[in-house]
């Protein structure tokens, strides 16, 4: 390879052996340097952000959370190639803009050209932010690499057709896991949402908007440009001045109700 | 053909037995008029065997007029329009049989005799035709029955076969691919331990694909089985999977479904003891309570993950496989409490005497 620059690799997959095959492959590799093993997805988040590696070989199924989910948490996210026994998530995986799919079992010449495709798109993005390549079937036109966006991500982080049915935010190293029940509502602040349940709240880097999709309209509903709440929590609505209302949770929190919003909420109740 | 005349054992019966009604006949001809004996005999006793065989006219027409799809006054009408026929065409033959009697000159009949006993044949051939008819139809409804439930029967072992077939499916594709990675990797770090789990790996299939074979296992064959499935996964999940092992002994030889199990170890591992950073242990326990068998399959599950919607899919193989075993005294449970996931399963203990086995 032209590029002799060192790839820094983290490894994650649940299972021991699996990591070890890798680890054994990319021992051919001179030019090529194992940054960390992660044995699941909280490992891996507070392992990118301690070694900031280039490329991250990355398990789908895994405890807690799976391989798209750790993705969603990761900003800016190394290159991923995935390695799985499962087929069927494959075309997620390139939504996500992975530059690989590895199937297990799989061996070394299969994971060779997986390295080449990644040293290939690293040195095409300029050596820089490494989660930008295109997926290799789309690689004859080349598309001007561009990060997924965070809608990509948190859609191709659930079933398809499904809504999320768990929230995850980041904060420092650490992850936080809200099943979508424990929600109480999502509030607007510039460039962020904070995400309100069992009385604290995180922050996320996202859009309402994008937040919104993810969620299940008949249980989430937008009573406000900067409010989703969830409809379960609302105790009853009061008339607030002209044209506006006020929701008022269980908990005695009160929320801004648009016009509407309050249409929707009608539509939904 | 008419079943009877393809059938030789109720054929004699049924010759003797028309043969006496002739007896019968002649006696009673002799009684209503007078007639010399050997006449009497020599006419009845033929007439009412030609009888017996005309009366079966009635196997076709009760097919050309079946009681469920024809209105019954078409029933009716038809069979008596049949049964006067079958008796004119009876009652003629049998006239002319008579004249060649007397022809033949073995006594002294007078014309007035014989236009009696043409009488007579015709009037007695109509009841016993329609008698043959009901007949007939009862019989037709016996067979209509035997063959509804050789279809329902028919059916039963189609759903069986099917579920045999939905249970090679259930073996896990995504196992066997999983499985040979592992391998994979301990060709490099460990090559004899690569040996045994390939080994126990084909022992596990063998096994699996002769349990699948067979109507009913021992309980202890079944475990040996799970006991295989585990060593594998074990080699994948390592020190995250435990197991924990109660069973009787009184158990062990009852009967089960084959591959009634495995589905709910793996999928004790697939939704429980793999969905936790630190693993955990299936417990598996079984019991013998007088007449009942009961096993328990349990597992730790993640507090936070959502149910998964591939879980359902293994436990309604399982039921219906137990539907399929003819248990109707078998029951599934599943049992999610917080933290654990327990499937219990009742059966009847049954012993190993009563194996059947399918080729």
């Amino acid at each position: 390879m032209a590029d002799a620059k060192t790839l820094r690799v983290l490894i994650v997959d649940d299972e021991a052996p699996a990591r070890a095959l890798v680890r054994e492959y990319l021992g051919a590799h001179a030019d090529i340097e194992v940054v960390g093993e992660c044995a699941n997805g909280f490992e891996a988040v507070k392992a990118v952000s301690e070694h900031a590696p280039d490329l991250m070989f990355l398990d789908v199924q895994m405890p807690k959370l799976t391989g798209f989910e750790v993705l969603e948490l990761l900003d800016p996210a190394p290159a991923v190639v995935f390695c799985t026994a499962y087929d069927e998530f494959a075309l997620k995986a390139f939504e996500v803009h992975a530059v690989d799919y590895l199937l297990k079992p799989f061996g070394r010449d299969r994971l060779a050209e997986a390295l080449g495709r990644v040293r290939e798109r690293l040195a095409a993005s300029g050596a820089g932010t490494a989660a930008a390549v295109a997926p290799p079937e789309t690689s004859a036109t080349p598309a001007a690499p561009t990060a997924p966006s965070a809608a990509a991500l948190s859609a191709a982080a659930r079933a398809p057709g499904q809504f999320a049915e768990r929230l995850m935010v980041r904060d420092g190293a650490l992850v936080h896991v809200i099943p979508i029940e424990k929600l109480d509502y999502v509030e607007a602040q510039d460039d962020y949402v904070a995400i309100h349940a069992e009385g604290k709240s995180w922050l996320k880097h996202q859009t309402l908007a994008d937040l919104e999709q993810s969620l299940d309209p008949a249980r989430f509903v937008r009573v406000h440009r900067s409010y989703v709440v969830n409809v379960e929590r609302i105790a009853r609505i009061e008339p607030y001045a002209k044209d506006s209302r006020v929701a008022i949770l269980h908990d005695g929190r009160e929320l801004p109700v648009s016009r509407g919003g309050y249409q929707r909420l009608r539509e939904r109740m | 053909m008419h079943p009877l005349l393809t059938r030789r054992v109720w054929l004699g019966p049924y010759v003797l037995a028309w043969l006496l009604a002739g007896l019968l006949l002649a006696e009673f001809l002799r009684l209503i008029g007078p007639l010399p004996v050997s006449h009497a005999h020599a006419f009845a006793v033929p007439a009412m065997l030609v009888c017996g065989f005309v009366v079966l006219s009635a196997w076709w027409a009760c097919r050309r007029y079946p009681l469920v799809s024809t209105p019954p006054l078409k029933v009716l009408s038809g069979q008596i329009g049949v049964a006067l026929q079958a008796s004119a065409v009876w009652a003629v033959g049998s006239l002319l049989w008579e004249l060649v009697l007397v022809r033949l000159g073995d006594s002294v009949v007078m014309r007035a005799d014989i236009l009696r006993n043409f009488g007579v044949l015709f009037l007695i051939g109509i009841p016993l035709y329609l008698l043959s008819a009901v007949v007939h139809y009862l019989v037709l409804a016996f067979e209509a029955a035997h063959e509804a439930e050789r279809r329902v029967l028919e059916s039963q072992v189609s759903t069986r076969e099917a579920e045999v077939r939905a249970l090679r499916a259930q073996l896990n594709p995504h196992f066997l691919f999983n499985s040979l990675n592992s391998i994979n990797s301990l060709v490099g770090s460990d090559p004899e331990g690569a040996r045994r789990m390939c080994e126990g790996l084909g022992d596990f299939l063998r096994r699996t694909l002769a349990l699948a074979a067979r109507d009913s296992v021992a309980l202890s064959e079944e475990l040996a089985l799970v006991e295989r499935y585990l060593a594998i996964e074990k080699v994948r999940f390592g020190e995250r999977l435990g197991i924990e092992r109660r069973v009787d002994e009184s158990a062990l030889g009852c009967r089960v479904p084959p591959l009634l199990l495995q589905p709910l170890v793996e999928n004790a591992i697939k939704h429980g003891v793999s969905g936790r950073l630190e693993g955990g242990v299936v417990r598996i326990e079984a019991r013998r309570e007088g007449a009942r068998l009961g096993i328990v399959v349990e597992n730790p599950v993640d507090e936070d993950a959502p149910a998964r919607a591939g879980a359902g899919v293994g436990l309604e193989n399982v039921r219906r496989r137990l539907e399929a075993f003819g248990a109707e005294e078998a029951r599934l449970d599943a049992v999610r409490e917080p933290g654990v996931f327990r499937v219990l399963l009742t059966l009847p203990a049954r012993d190993s005497e009563t194996e059947g086995s399918r080729g």
